[in-house]
């Protein structure tokens, strides 16, 4: 219902509230930015260099593709992960719902995974796959995998058993009350499972790099931080921050909203 | 369609010695209900009003097929319940509206057509139409959020009739709702029934609303629940319930009950 939800339906209050907030981010922005500046004239370059030293490696990085084709291989190798995780968890995790005696029984394995390091994984992942795509792969699925499994897992808990005998007097056939009732109510769980995994896939993802890989962002990294390259070490933060950034704001959360649309909110109730 | 044609001379539905045992926590039988029998008649509207604890949901949930009688038979224009093939005839209208928060009201509706085999465009058709009957056609596209309880439950009732069903069970209905919504749907589910020529049977706890929809009512008592009178309410439509004669069959029910 687009006019629910249309700007020009906000009221005045609400507008003003908002060009407040913009400003106040770039007031914080401003301010991060001065204080990295005057830090910066008291260090080193190769220990702490300024915005504008970190700005030309940045465009350094960004004019010769080596920014875009490494970002590019991490890209890859975390959405591969993320893929064979979502693939691999959200059948399992409504296993686990459905089923209550499986359920029961491997209950235990979820939380020992999550303990497990990142650079465990990635250790192991090394002895396995060696140098290659695989290890971050394989790093990113360990690690996303049970993110999304218990999500799953505690929206099949959700499912409202009135909507069930609902679908059942109007003797609706087994397969369609799990596409149209108990998919619709699990979705919400795997979306915030999903946003979990994926963010923490980025992170574990530049660890396995770090340490089994010859490309990506990871590698790049630590081969500036070899060279004692400093500023290149802050442009691929700053890349990243971006990159992720952009992600979230520019395509989860809308998404989300759009296929969350029912949901009510507090404020529009 | 049909494999067995439902005679309509016969009453619409008939139950005949029906029983009900449910294994207690215990392990024990415990009878639910005992020896029901009635009829109903095509196109009236039958109340079984009861105390809570008689086993009135039950007896609904026996007639729509969802449970299995112990014992005694279920029978509908004629037709054994087990030869019966009419399922989508009879449509269920529960206590609460039980609407999908991720579907808007015509897709809510529209539920109620997806377990057949209709095509999309036929669903949307028909489903506009329930809402245009219910008088919320301008409302197909809100969310259940944005809908007030009344709505909701017009919604509710549209989902029930969208199958066109020649026979209409209403387990409490709109009991969740203030006492004016309530005798507003009332109407509408009068004037409905008028036009559509169902046959209604609902359960309620409702002495007011027993005497102001039926025109029989099975009083039920309970542990087990057993028919203690069945009761002809004779009174011409609409039914106002502080005119004497509806205040007469009021007190008369509420003596039984």
């Amino acid at each position: 219902m687009s006019e629910y939800t249309d700007d020009r339906s906000l009221p005045r209050a609400a507008r003003a509230f908002r060009l407040n907030l913009l400003l106040q981010r770039f007031a914080l922005v401003a301010a991060i930015l001065a204080v990295w500046w005057a830090a910066a004239l008291t260090a080193p370059h190769y220990v702490l260099p300024g915005p504008g030293r970190v700005w030309e490696a940045l465009r350094l990085i960004a004019g010769n593709n080596d920014l875009w084709a490494n970002l590019g291989i991490t890209f890859a190798r975390v959405s591969a992960g993320f893929a064979f995780a979502a693939l691999v968890g959200l059948p399992l995790g409504i296993l686990f719902g459905a089923n209550r005696r499986f359920g029961v029984f491997f209950e235990p394995v979820i939380p020992a995974m999550n303990t497990i390091s990142s650079a465990i994984w990635a250790i192991f992942a090394i002895i396995w796959f060696g140098i290659s795509n695989a290890t971050t792969i394989f790093v990113v699925f360990m690690t996303a995998m049970p993110l999304i499994i218990t999500n799953v897992w505690q929206g099949t808990r959700t499912v409202n058993a009135d909507f069930i005998e609902l679908a059942r007097t109007l003797r609706m056939p087994q397969a369609r009350i799990m596409t149209k009732i108990y998919l619709p109510t699990i979705l919400p769980h795997f979306f915030s499972g999903a946003r979990l995994a994926f963010g923490f896939g980025w992170r574990v993802s530049l660890v396995a790099e770090t340490l089994g890989s010859s490309s990506g962002v990871g590698y790049r990294l630590r081969q500036a931080a070899d060279l004692i390259q400093t500023d290149q070490v802050f442009a691929w933060t700053l890349a990243l921050v971006v990159m992720m950034a952009t992600i979230e704001m520019g395509m989860l959360r809308p998404l989300e909203n759009y296929l969350f649309r029912w949901k009510k909110e507090a404020g529009n109730a | 369609m049909d494999a067995v044609v439902t005679d309509a001379t016969q009453p619409a539905i008939a139950l005949r010695g029906v029983n009900k045992w449910f294994k207690s926590a215990t392990g024990e039988p415990l009878e639910v209900l005992k020896d029901v029998a009635f009829e109903v008649p095509p196109r009236s509207i039958l109340a079984l009003l009861g105390a809570s604890g008689c086993g009135k949901s039950t007896l609904l949930n026996i007639i729509s097929g969802i449970v299995e009688p112990s014992g005694g038979s279920v029978s509908f224009g004629g037709v054994p319940a087990a030869e019966f093939t009419g399922w989508d005839t009879i449509g269920y209208l529960f206590q609460d509206d039980r609407l999908l928060p991720w579907r808007t009201a015509i897709r809510n509706v529209e539920f109620a057509l997806e377990a057949g085999e209709l095509a999309r465009a036929q669903r949307r058709q028909r489903a506009r139409a329930a809402l245009r009957l219910v008088g919320l056609e301008e409302f197909a596209d809100a969310f259940p959020y944005q809908l007030s309880g009344g709505m909701r439950s017009r919604v509710a009732l549209a989902r029930s009739l969208v199958r066109e069903p020649r026979m209409l069970l209403m387990d409490e209905p709109f009991s969740r709702l203030d006492a004016q919504t309530r005798a507003l749907l009332h109407g509408e589910v009068l004037r409905i029934q008028n036009m559509k020529h169902m046959t209604i049977v609902f359960v309620t706890h409702d002495v007011e609303e027993a005497a102001v929809l039926a025109d029989q009512v099975v009083v039920l008592s309970p542990r087990p629940g057993r028919v203690r009178e069945i009761v002809d309410v004779p009174c011409a439509r609409p039914r106002d319930p502080t005119h004497p004669a509806v205040i007469a069959y009021i007190q008369r029910l509420r003596a039984l009950i």
